[in-house]
């Protein structure tokens, strides 16, 4: 009456070898969107740095009156 | 590790990472637009009260 031959489905209804072919897949998606993460982190760092040393944010947020005073003056 | 994906279904896994993410990310990108120092389109707003506070000059002199 019950079908003993019938593997034990797991509890997400993938077999073992779905689940390897899907974690290659979702290992390297997860890879390469941690790299393009880092890589625009790091473009952002270069930018402006978002850690203020103890005396606060210092010279990089005067580069615009510095350019606006080579500009008018 | 890749057991994880017979207890927990993988699409939606991916559903619920996707959305979560892309939350995640709207929600930086817009405080980072509503601070001075990150907002990349218009830059500080240092005296800005100031300006909008002035009285418009005088077109007919």
């Amino acid at each position: 009456m019950s079908d003993v031959t019938r593997r034990p489905i797991s509890a997400s209804g993938l077999t073992e070898s779905e689940a390897k072919e899907f974690h290659s897949i979702f290992l390297t998606s997860f890879i390469a969107f941690t790299v393009i993460a880092i890589i625009a982190h790091f473009l952002v760092w270069t930018w402006r740095p978002w850690l203020p040393g103890p005396n606060g944010y210092t010279t990089s947020m005067l580069d615009g009156i510095a350019l606006a005073k080579s500009m008018f003056g | 590790m890749f057991r994880i994906w017979l207890l927990f279904d993988p699409r939606r896994v991916l559903v619920a990472l996707s959305i979560f993410l892309f939350v995640l990310a709207l929600l930086i990108h817009f405080i980072l637009l509503s601070t001075d120092r990150f907002n990349w389109l218009e830059g500080p707003h240092h005296g800005m009260v100031a300006q909008q506070l002035a009285p418009l000059p005088s077109a007919a002199k």
